[in-house]
């Protein structure tokens, strides 16, 4: 049997300029498999998923959020805050 | 590069192909940009009208899936 490791991420996301960007990655990820749940800020410029990690990893969310059009990276790598 | 035999016109030439994409602010205009960057077509983006236009040799069906990588409303108006 399958276990469900639920996990969270916080990945930077830039070039949202309105609600409708916002929107419109919410829906589109949020539909992938494995993610429970998206919350995409504007403000801070960052989209917060949690996602079964048997299913997504951190690079996957940020390559589909990428492949949107949008310039997206993970926290990790992002030296300067 | 040009192939031209008798009578008969072979030559490639660059389609321009009109899309309607449902863009409401330039960050959806620039989200398009970076897809068909990817993509290095010749491309010319019309916020206002919400209008696509793109030189390429792919075919219209081609550039239609890349455009609904954004995520956003896209139709094939036609050749142009």
């Amino acid at each position: 049997m399958a276990q469900t490791t639920v996990n969270s991420v916080k990945v930077a996301v830039e070039g949202m300029t309105c609600g409708s960007c916002v929107q419109n990655i919410e829906q589109h990820i949020g539909e992938l498999p494995g993610v429970f749940h998206i919350q995409v800020s504007l403000e801070l410029k960052q989209a917060a998923v949690v996602f079964d990690s048997s299913m997504q990893s951190p690079e996957s969310l940020a390559e589909a959020i990428e492949d949107m059009g949008f310039e997206s990276s993970l926290p990790d790598f992002v030296t300067a805050e | 590069m040009k192939t031209v035999t008798m009578g008969y016109n072979q030559v490639f030439v660059p389609q321009k192909h009109e899309f309607y994409v449902d863009m409401t602010c330039e960050g959806c205009s620039g989200a398009v940009t970076r897809v068909l960057n990817k993509l290095d077509v010749k491309f010319d983006i019309d916020l206002p009208n919400k209008k696509v236009f793109i030189e390429s040799d792919k075919d219209a069906d081609e550039l239609l899936e890349t455009l609904k990588k954004t995520g956003k409303t896209v139709n094939y108006i036609g050749p142009k």
